[in-house]
């Protein structure tokens, strides 16, 4: 299992349009992808799931991979959130 | 008449049909085959999926992309790994028909966006009901009403307007929308603004006083409906509606097109916004920047002072959609007639000649200015800010905010955070005495901007909200008129760029004499930008030169009226 913390800098934080980048993003891993704001965990797969945390801009994520790309997927994911997801 | 809500300009003129889903009844069954029944659901989610699909791209091929993006966040939604998974188990653990598994799980959800509270929350539970409604009715073999078909010349009513109802809408048969629910931001009126179809929308009980068939006459400007009106009213409106479209079309042809003058003079026409969100109208109307961003909305209507990371966000959001075209952004212009309880402001006797705006912000530069600054500096590195400084009537408070700014560039530095070090800082020039030293102020400062409704007020010594006194107050007193040159005058003289952001600047009256006076930059509402590029290019500066002579050389605010009002028409 590994773990990496990065913040949301998109201006409406995690809306439905960035939440789907992220998502296409995770389901290219066959590691199970989760991030963990204060006490609310959310499948990084779920488009559902990662609008439910309700994240906002200014926000840090924790970053969970668990797999045999577990390396490789949070390198991926913590760019992608880096690089603003497409906004 | 009703009055509702106008979301989407222009006069709609129709007959009415009422659109309404049909409730679907759902109800609980008990299955014995819970794999065959899985497989079920399967295949209408596909379907869903499918239909889903071969409406966005409809859209975005007759309308565009950006309309398609919320069609696009349903399939996004439908092919979701844990709604798709609940819906299933229940289905097994539960032995319950599809129907009712989705009607329970998307129901959850819809009913958790719509507990955040937040507006974009709130649109998702409606997306949420759109895609449990879609996929029930496939199942349930129930037919979507047919939006596209509708003869020419209706005038859609409905409670409220799903987005996958919306998006069958064809703007060659459908001459209006009303809506009992909604507002200016939902789906259904960025769709009509976007299909240029007059729309009014959350007037509530209005199906209640409509029959289909009925005559229905819109205005989406001013949010007006008439039932079945009188054939005088009838033409009147239809008038109205010729007029609108003619305009329209002509005014379309300065999309795009320079702020040029017949002999040449390149002006910037740019907008006044009060919130990021009117940038999509800025760019709608081709304007050539921002001439002014009120901050006030920031600290409007709430409990506690917004913070710098809330600030900063706000002013890049607008920096970046507007793309390095320029962004004046004005510093707190609050106190005094404003109440914000958190500020701790007491009520002045005189508010207007009290304690406010840059008065109010030097004295608290910790809690308020400074943020606001930082706030500002930093959010200067994503695109053309310009700050701009308000009510200043002396050279030492346009120096204590620039000693300011320059305390917070090195403090920026020293933590390695990024802005433009070449950030300008202008004034609003709106009272008499920054008018009277504009020749000294020409000469420290970045640039000016004239704010004519606090010029007005204070040269003239009147209260704009004033029945009794509102004659006195007119930019085209020839006192106003004499201070508005000067201060243009001194902005030329020293080289700076010298700007308008009161109404006057859209004024088809007062625009030959700024022209004239050689003003640089005109800021106005969105709506007004290709009105006045049309007058602009229509005049030569020159030319205008004897006209101002003239309109200057009156005694009184009627004569100089009646001349440009003349000139204007002539």
């Amino acid at each position: 299992m590994v773990k990496e913390k990065v913040v949301v800098k998109n201006p409406s934080g995690l809306h439905l349009r960035p939440a789907g980048i992220l998502c296409r993003e995770a389901i290219k891993y066959r590691s199970s992808i989760r991030f963990q704001h204060f006490n609310t965990t959310a499948n990084a797969k779920s488009v559902l799931s990662v609008l439910g945390a309700c994240i906002k801009c200014g926000n840090e994520l924790e970053f969970i991979c668990e797999g045999e790309d577990e390396e490789e997927a949070l390198a991926a994911m913590v760019q992608i959130v880096r690089d603003g997801l497409g906004e | 008449m009703y009055k509702g809500t106008n979301a989407s300009a222009g006069i709609g003129i129709g007959k009415a049909v009422i659109v309404e889903e049909k409730e679907l009844v759902i109800q609980r069954e008990t299955i014995t085959d819970s794999a065959a029944e899985i497989q079920r659901f399967k295949g209408a989610l596909e379907t869903s999926m499918e239909q889903t699909r071969a409406l966005a791209e409809d859209l975005a091929t007759r309308v565009g992309e950006k309309e398609a993006e919320i069609l696009n966040g349903h399939i996004m939604l439908l092919s979701d790994p844990m709604m798709t998974g609940e819906i299933e188990s229940m289905i097994q653990k539960d032995q319950v028909n599809s129907e009712f598994a989705i009607e329970n799980v998307c129901t959850m959800y819809a009913d958790m966006f719509a507990s955040m509270g937040d507006e974009l929350m709130q649109q998702r539970a409606t997306d949420m009901r759109d895609i449990k409604t879609r996929m029930q009715k496939v199942l349930m073999g129930v037919e979507s009403v047919d939006i596209a078909s509708l003869p020419e010349g209706t005038v859609i009513l409905a409670k409220d307007l799903t987005p996958s109802m919306t998006a069958g809408i064809n703007p060659a048969n459908v001459t209006g929308i009303v809506t009992e629910l909604g507002g200016r931001t939902s789906h259904s009126a960025i769709l009509a603004r976007a299909l240029e179809i007059p729309a009014v929308v959350a007037l509530g009980g209005i199906l209640e006083v409509v029959k289909n068939g009925d005559m229905l006459v819109l205005d989406g400007s001013d949010g007006t409906v008439l039932v079945n009106p009188e054939d005088a009213v009838l033409a009147e409106y239809q008038g109205k509606r010729a007029a609108f479209l003619k305009e329209k079309k002509e005014l379309e042809k300065y999309i795009g097109k320079p702020s040029i003058t017949k002999d040449g003079v390149t002006v910037d026409l740019v907008a006044n916004i009060g919130k990021p969100e009117d940038v999509d109208k800025v760019l709608q109307y081709d304007g050539e920047g921002v001439g002014l961003f009120r901050t006030e909305f920031l600290f409007m209507d709430r409990n506690a002072m917004p913070t710098e990371e809330e600030q900063f966000e706000a002013y890049r959001k607008v920096a970046v959609a507007m793309d390095g075209k320029p962004v004046i952004i004005r510093t707190l212009d609050i106190g005094g007639d404003k109440e914000i309880p958190y500020m701790g402001l007491e009520k002045d006797e005189n508010p207007f000649l009290g304690y406010r705006a840059v008065r109010f912000c030097l004295d608290r530069k910790e809690d308020v200015y400074r943020p606001q600054l930082r706030a500002l500096l930093r959010a200067s590195a994503f695109g053309n800010i310009k700050i701009m400084i308000p009510l200043v009537t002396c050279i030492d408070e346009y120096r204590a905010v620039k000693a300011l700014v320059e305390e917070i560039k090195a403090e920026l530095d020293e933590k390695g955070m990024k802005y433009n070090p070449d950030v300008q800082l202008g004034i609003m020039v709106e009272t008499a005495a920054a008018s009277l030293i504009a020749d000294i102020f020409a000469k420290e400062v970045d640039f000016f901007s004239i704010g004519t409704n606090d010029l007005t007020q204070y040269t003239m010594s009147v209260d704009r909200g004033n029945d009794k006194i509102s004659y006195l107050y007119s930019t085209f007193n020839p006192a106003v008129l004499r201070s508005i040159k000067r201060i243009i005058t001194c902005a030329r003289e020293a080289g700076i760029m010298v700007g308008m952001c009161g109404e006057a600047a859209s004024d088809p009256m007062m625009i030959p004499l700024l022209l004239a006076f050689g003003l640089n930059e005109f800021s106005m509402s969105p709506s007004a930008i290709l009105r006045a590029r049309k007058m602009i290019t229509e005049y030569s500066t020159k030319e205008l030169q004897a006209v101002a002579d003239q309109a200057m050389s009156f005694a009184t605010t009627t004569e100089v009226e009646n001349y440009m009002r003349e000139f204007i028409n002539s």
